[in-house]
């Protein structure tokens, strides 16, 4: 069997405006009823801070952690990780008994009230499948969302780093 | 400048379908490009398109949640009515028999209370055809009463009501946001630097909002400016929170300031505005000190703005739609050409939602609007206090009363027929006698006029349910029905609507697309048409021409006083 590269979605939150692009994006791409959110967005803020107020959005989805909870908890084996680190629940083992969800430290998944099943991220297996990006990060609207090998996503933020660094102290002032 | 990097983007869908069909976002005035996958009449994916120049394959939240709407078990389907607004509709037969109902109800409210004293409200969501179509249907009522969102008291034809209440020329060229030549979202990559006001585009324009964080990433400065702290503030370099109203007055601060700075172009003034040194004289007697104190600010910290909008050139100015109905609403059209933003890629002035295209054209029947005059927009009175006195009957598209037609709900009690025409339950149906189901954009072909000027052509992705009419469908149905139906002609050989013949009448009539029509739209995907105001666009410009007589524009003078609206407070702010 062909091992899977693996991959890595890029949560960029400075570019994070909280608009709930990738949320619309995966219910649709799942499929999902109002209710459980594979992908959840947090506004902290505005807090006032030095005579000013702050506003920070996250963008929080599974991590699926190299020893996953979840994995090990699950009684029908549905819960399982692929070869290429993907963290996903088989629909046709799901029982909805929601173990994983007491056991993932981040309270990652979720019941789908419409199936009666777990709902969590699985980085759109499916679409990686056929060579496509995951829905989220296609759709993201500020580009806060990318996705690749670990070694473009380095170079992406290299890159960024390297970009503001030249256009902060580089610049000539007009 | 160095570029920046960006992963290899990999789009498309898994989900089995039979055809996939570009076509543009009409969800806002952006105009992001979409692939629908379609399998079986129903829209199975939606993707950005990554051809598209605008949006390079993003979508926002509304771009992809549309799709659950059409197939929504909250979506209206069938015509109903009611005797009061509460309890159940009862089903109408079909949507000829629930027109009928419509034309004899209107028919009573006009001969018991007068042809004025029918209103009706354009919620975008009901498309540009219920809009013009109802101005016809309203010219031939003989009713003044019919709004729209984007009918912006900047751009003319009416003029701003609170400055002028008296009758205006249509057209007077050059206050118009239409008429401005823009800054296209597209070319924010080489601001120096983005100023928002009043405008929050991180919530209501993602996709461009995008735009404004490349732009930052690049070394661009972002300040932003509202009477709230909102996530556009958040990414903002310099957030300021300002006294509600008072978004213009920050305009006129600033080119205050820039003038005592000697930051305006001169050469660009020149170009751009009618009498320049006429104007500079009426900035005398304008202190900047009390209007940055009405704005909460120093005078040091509103110099301390200026100085960094010269050294960060060129600035795009961004405002929000409620500026334009506020007074002094021109000034950002004369800061960007005296300073001359305008005249640089990159630089200008982008008011949102002004994307509508130019509608008026001598001798149509829908203009001037009946009663000698035209009349002011209510939208700021949410208190019903400056809404029209004696309204009876309303038709109400998509939710207008929770929305621009506020000022109307407080009387819906005394009104005797409320109309909903629309797609959704919600508080307008709530209110309704009747409601008639509209058809989404997902189910019509239309036109999207966007921010950047841009005309692109929307195929109809679904068809939609029988009893789900378009806007134009609907007026000719009613037209149809006293005897109006010559004025309504864009039909089919079967009689139906044509909203292919009507959008070509629309380019037509309009002087700035006249030549345009929707083949060419067709036949220019995924690149939309630009509208011929943006000559240069693209290539480094050197002071456009206003689309004047003189090509050039009247500009905002200083007001005699400043003030802020009722409501509004001011703590002043040292920016440091």
């Amino acid at each position: 069997m062909k091992v899977q590269k693996k991959k890595l979605l890029l949560v960029d939150a400075e570019k994070c405006i909280g608009c709930f692009g990738c949320d619309a994006a995966c219910r649709m791409e799942h499929d999902l009823p109002p209710g459980p959110k594979p992908f959840k967005v947090f506004r902290i803020g505005p807090i006032a801070e030095d005579g000013t107020f702050r506003m920070h959005h996250r963008a929080v989805t599974c991590f699926h952690c190299d020893q996953p909870a979840c994995v090990s908890v699950c009684p029908t084996g549905a819960m399982q990780k692929r070869d290429d680190g993907i963290v996903f629940s088989d629909m046709e083992l799901c029982i909805g008994c929601q173990t994983c969800a007491v056991a993932c430290p981040f309270g990652i998944p979720e019941l789908n009230p419409g199936t009666g099943k777990i709902a969590k991220c699985d980085s759109c297996r499916e679409r990686l499948d056929k060579g496509l990006w995951p829905a989220c990060a296609l759709k993201c609207p500020t580009g806060a969302l990318s996705f690749g090998s670990p070694g473009d996503v380095v170079r992406l933020r290299r890159g960024d780093h390297a970009v503001h660094i030249v256009e902060t102290f580089c610049r000539p002032q007009d | 400048m160095p570029q920046q990097l960006q992963l290899k983007r990999k789009s498309g869908t898994r989900k089995a379908n039979d055809r996939a069909v570009r076509s543009v976002c009409r969800e806002c005035t952006v105009g992001c490009g979409l692939i629908a996958y379609i399998q079986d009449h129903i829209i199975v994916d939606v993707m950005g398109d990554e051809e598209h120049p605008v949006s390079r394959g993003r979508v926002c939240a509304k771009g992809t949640d549309f799709v659950r709407g059409i197939r929504s078990p909250e979506r209206i389907m069938f015509p109903g009515a009611r005797n009061r607004p509460s309890g159940p509709f009862a089903a109408m037969e079909n949507i000829e028999k629930a027109m009928d109902g419509l034309a004899d109800a209107l028919k009573r409210v006009r001969d018991r209370s007068g042809p004025g004293a029918l209103a009706v409200g354009c919620d975008p969501e009901a498309g540009l055809d219920f809009y013009l179509g109802a101005r016809r249907f309203a010219r031939l009522w003989e009713t003044p009463h019919v709004y729209h969102p984007l009918d912006n008291p900047i751009d003319n034809p009416f003029g701003h009501p609170a400055n002028d209440p008296g009758n205006k020329p249509l057209y007077q060229e050059g206050t118009s946001a239409l008429t401005a030549p823009t800054a296209p979202c597209t070319e924010w990559e080489e601001s120096g630097s983005l100023f928002l006001v009043e405008a929050d585009p991180a919530a209501t324009h993602p996709v461009a909002f995008g735009k404004v964080l490349q732009a930052k990433a690049r070394g661009a400065k972002i300040i932003a400016a509202d009477v709230c702290f909102t996530a556009t503030l958040s990414k903002a370099d310099l957030p300021l929170l300002i006294p509600p109203g008072s978004g213009n007055l920050l305009g006129m601060v600033l080119l205050k300031g820039l003038m005592e700075l000697d930051g305006l172009d001169n050469e660009a003034a020149a170009a751009g505005l009618d009498d320049p040194e006429g104007w500079r004289a009426t900035f005398e007697n304008f202190s900047l000190a009390d209007g940055a104190k009405a704005l909460g600010l120093t005078p040091e910290a509103a110099v301390g703005i200026c100085r960094m909008l010269v050294q960060h050139a060129p600035v795009t100015a961004i405002t929000g739609k409620r500026l334009a109905y506020q007074p002094d609403a021109g000034v950002w059209q004369t800061l960007a050409a005296a300073a001359g933003w305008t005249s640089r890629v990159g630089g200008g002035w982008y008011p949102l939602e002004a994307g509508r295209p130019r509608l008026a054209a001598a001798g149509d029947i829908e203009n001037p609007r009946p009663g000698g005059r035209e009349i002011g927009f209510p939208y700021q009175g949410g208190s019903g206090a400056d809404a029209p006195q004696g309204i009876k009957a309303v038709i109400a598209s998509g939710n207008c009363f929770n929305d621009f037609f506020l000022p109307f709900k407080v009387s819906t009690r005394e009104m005797d027929l409320i109309v909903h025409f629309g797609a959704f339950a919600n508080l307008t149906r709530d209110l309704a006698h009747m409601i008639l189901p509209s058809a989404l954009w997902p189910e019509r072909n239309g036109l999207c006029f966007s921010n950047d000027r841009g005309i692109q052509f929307g195929p109809r992705l679904v068809s939609p349910q029988d009893a789900c009419q378009t806007g134009l469908g609907f007026w000719m149905r009613l037209a149809d029905r006293f005897g109006w139906g010559d004025h309504f002609p864009w039909r089919t050989e079967t009689g139906r609507a044509d909203p292919l013949r009507f959008y070509d009448w629309v380019l037509a009539r309009n002087p700035d697309t006249a030549g345009l029509t929707v083949e060419a739209l067709k036949a220019s995907a995924p690149e939309p048409i630009f509208w011929p105001l943006d000559r240069g666009r693209g290539v480094k410009r050197t002071s456009p021409p206003f689309p004047t007589d003189s090509g050039k524009i009247p500009p905002a003078p200083a007001p005699e006083k400043i003030s802020l609206p009722d409501g509004g407070t001011a703590q002043t702010q040292d920016m440091g």
